[in-house]
């Protein structure tokens, strides 16, 4: 689909702020109800959102609990990019969500040069 | 005035941003065209995120109100 919309969101705030945590979270529940394609990049911290369990343990206050609102952008198609180096970093290569696919700098690139629109958190 | 058929209902009402309207985007999504979806949020942001999500997505609006709290849309599905 041509015509689709893409949004990119880079997430870099792990669970320690989980305001910023959850606000990419947020735009991209937003995103894909919208009929816009959403690509959520993990780097940082933010690679730790992915890790299976942790989600489930961040709610920011005045915030949806971040746990349903990922899988909300993987119920409807979103696709969650990992940076490598950062999760191996943290030992965490074998720990992340279903769905989560590893990847690196050049696949990032990608995403965002066919983006619409790129958001950074 | 002529009272508009609903043909499914969402209770939202708790549900924080963007929550309302996910659940609202799963729900029109089993509705056929022309469907009519009553929503209830109580979520403030509902009154601008509503308008805001049929505009993008191309569904209409037919009105709202806000009752005691709770903020009462009707959204047609596009047909």
């Amino acid at each position: 689909m041509p015509d689709q919309e893409k949004l990119v969101i880079m997430v870099t705030h792990g669970p320690e702020e989980p305001e910023l945590a959850t606000i990419p979270f947020v735009m991209a529940g937003a995103a894909v109800a919208s009929d816009v394609d959403v690509v959520m990049g993990f780097q940082g911290d933010g690679c730790r959102l992915v890790q299976k369990g942790v989600a489930e343990t961040v709610t920011a206050p005045e915030f949806a609990p971040l746990a349903g609102l990922l899988d909300a952008v993987r119920e409807f198609g979103g696709t969650l990019l990992v940076c490598a180096p950062c999760v191996k970093s943290r030992g965490i290569e074998e720990e992340l969500v279903d769905g989560a696919e590893i990847c690196a700098a050049a696949r990032f690139v990608a995403e965002i040069t066919s983006a619409t629109s790129t958001l950074v958190y | 005035m002529a009272t508009t058929h609903i043909d499914s209902e969402l209770d939202a009402r708790g549900q924080l941003c963007p929550m309302p309207i996910v659940k609202t985007a799963k729900a029109i999504k089993e509705l056929g065209a022309g469907g009519v979806l009553k929503l209830l949020a109580t979520d403030r942001g509902a009154v601008t995120d509503v308008p805001a999500w049929t505009e993008t997505t191309g569904n209409e609006l037919l009105e709202w109100h806000e009752e005691d709290g709770v903020f009462v849309f009707l959204i047609r599905k596009a047909g």
